[in-house]
């Protein structure tokens, strides 16, 4: 450099800017020094240029923006593995560290140590969170979701009534289907207190009477801030726990909050939420048609089928009477050939010959009997007469017998008369009623006991006396023996 | 005849039901002829009623509207306008 002077300013000044001149080592660790004195500080900045860890040292390589300014910035291995979401381009964060001269570049860095999310990036973060807290709680299961009627009559609308919304949820619904009837529950949608708002807005939707067939929850599209309200904890609840089947439509396609997870039914817009509550009119139409075209093939083809039915039955009831006639002419027809019809005095004449046979027999056969017993008693009567010849014989012997008899029987009873006549005279000789006759007499006591002793006797005892002729009774008075 | 409900104070839903049940059950084929006319006058009396609202069908909107002792009070509100354009 010496001795050139391309600027044409003084030499002296060259030699003082010689003599202050640093080198670059100098100046870039002046440059760091300085940086150095700045305290750990936390920079707010979007995620941008960010291709992830690298792939050999796992190191974050980045920038951080504004809307004015850039910084490169670094976040170590170490930091990275700790992270609680991945960094990406567009994330707003928040990131604490120093700042840091690479010196073989001369570029600077922000090192951050630790990093969280910021603003909308943390609202998502905890959105996620409180979903996954009721995804847990089995809030979003398939099986709890509701059916929702394919026509719902009567539909609650529960949305801001000055917003556009409510006017295209009715509109809608009066092109698609203007047979459902339609409640406006309004309440705010967005901003402090719109949660509870719209909490009380379901339970009231809810209790209407008639209750309605389904609640459509929707709002139009907004930023993600504006949308918050539907991520909040207990208006998510409150969907959940609402006896009457909500459909929600909140915000535009990507959009998806918390309560869109727990309804009954999700669609993207407002607009779709009220086409999904009822069938397209044409469709009722087509239905209709459709019905009115099977009413009338049922019943023509009842009413055909009832006449087919008819006249068969009259055919076979024909035939039947046919052949029952038939056949009932068949047996006439026998009948009339029968003899009985066709000559009726042939069987009284058989039965006249039958009967003057059997009589002829009959008079032959008494004929016969006759002789048969006119020849035994022809036979019988001489044998008769010969029998009685030895009768007289017989007389004579027996009325001998008999007076022999008589006489031998006079003399069997002599003897023992005789006997008999003389045991009476013995008998009554000895008979002591003979000797009362004579003067004796018997004496009894009071016992009716004969008595042969006076001391038997003592005075006043009851004393009987037996004589031939009769009885004495008398008081004994005094006892006296013989001595 | 049977005791049928009134047809005009049948929902549209309880209309088509109903004509969807008469048609089945005359579909089925087991019933008599003179009920199945029966069914069938049932049937074409529903079906020109479901068509005549149809074509009369005009949308109806109430508002949910808090009275002034806290009560909720139904109130006819204005139905969409005949524009068919939406703004979304």
């Amino acid at each position: 450099m010496a001795g050139w002077d391309l600027t044409g300013s003084s030499s002296s000044a060259s030699g003082a800017e010689k003599a202050e001149a640093l080198t670059v080592s100098q100046a870039a660790e002046m440059a760091a020094g300085a940086l150095n004195t700045i305290p750990r500080i936390t920079v707010l900045g979007e995620v941008t240029g960010f291709r992830g860890p690298n792939a050999r040292s796992g190191h974050c390589y980045f920038q951080i923006k504004d809307e004015s300014s850039a910084l490169d910035c670094i976040v170590w291995r170490g930091v990275y593995d700790k992270r609680l979401f991945d960094l990406r381009d567009g994330l707003q964060v928040l990131f604490t560290g120093t700042f840091d001269l690479y010196k073989p570049t001369g570029k600077m860095s922000f090192k951050a140590s630790s990093f969280t999310l910021a603003g909308e990036g943390l609202l998502r973060q905890q959105v996620a969170q409180l979903a996954e807290k009721l995804r847990l709680e089995g809030l979003m299961e398939p099986e709890r979701k509701r059916h929702i009627p394919a026509f719902c009559m009567r539909v609650a609308v529960v949305t801001s009534l000055s917003g556009s919304v409510i006017n295209d949820v009715k509109r809608t619904l009066r092109r698609r289907n203007p047979l459902v009837e339609l409640v406006c529950v309004g309440s705010k949608v967005q901003g402090q207190g719109a949660p509870a708002e719209l909490i009380e807005g379901l339970r009231r939707a809810a209790s209407v009477v008639p209750a309605p067939d389904c609640i459509l929850l929707v709002r139009g599209g907004g930023s993600f801030e504006d949308l918050m309200t539907f991520n909040d904890e207990a208006l998510a609840r409150a969907v959940a726990a609402s006896p009457i089947p909500v459909v929600t439509g909140i915000g535009h396609e990507p959009d998806n909050s918390i309560c869109d997870m727990v309804s009954d039914r999700r669609c993207s817009t407002p607009t779709a939420a009220a086409e999904s509550v009822a069938p397209e009119f044409s469709e009722l139409v087509a239905a209709l048609d459709q019905r009115e075209q099977r009413l009338q093939n049922v019943m023509v083809s009842q009413v055909g089928n009832a006449a087919s039915d008819t006249d068969a039955a009259s055919e076979r009831i024909r035939r039947a009477m046919r052949t029952y006639l038939d056949r009932l002419q068949l047996v006439v027809d026998n009948a009339s050939t029968r003899p009985c019809l066709t000559d009726p005095t042939n069987i009284i004449d058989r039965r006249r010959i039958e009967l003057s046979q059997t009589l002829d027999r009959f008079v032959a056969a008494c004929d016969r009997v006759q002789e048969r017993y006119a020849a035994d008693l022809d036979r019988l009567a001489p044998r008769l007469l010969s029998s009685t010849s030895s009768f007289a014989a017989r007389r004579h012997a027996l009325d001998l017998a008999s007076s022999g008899l008589r006489g031998a029987a006079a003399q069997l009873l002599t003897e023992p008369q005789s006997t008999l006549a003389r045991d009476a005279a013995a008998l009554d000789a000895l008979s002591p009623l003979k000797v009362l006759a004579r003067g004796y007499s018997i004496a009894y006591d009071g016992d009716n006991r004969v008595v042969t002793q006076v001391s038997s006797f003592t005075p006043g005892d009851e004393l009987r006396v037996r004589m031939a002729d009769g009885d004495v009774f008398g008081t004994v008075t005094s006892v006296s023996t013989h001595a | 005849m049977a005791d049928y409900k009134n047809v005009d104070e049948l929902t549209y839903k309880e209309a088509t039901t109903e004509l969807e049940l008469i048609i089945r059950a005359l579909e089925s084929g087991d019933m008599e002829l003179e009920t199945s006319l029966e069914k069938y006058a049932r049937g074409v009396e529903l079906l020109k009623s479901l068509r005549t609202r149809l074509a009369d069908a005009e949308q109806k909107v109430s508002v949910l509207l808090k009275d002034v002792d806290g009560t909720d009070r139904l109130v006819e509100g204005t139905p969409a306008d005949d524009s068919d354009t939406l703004n979304l």
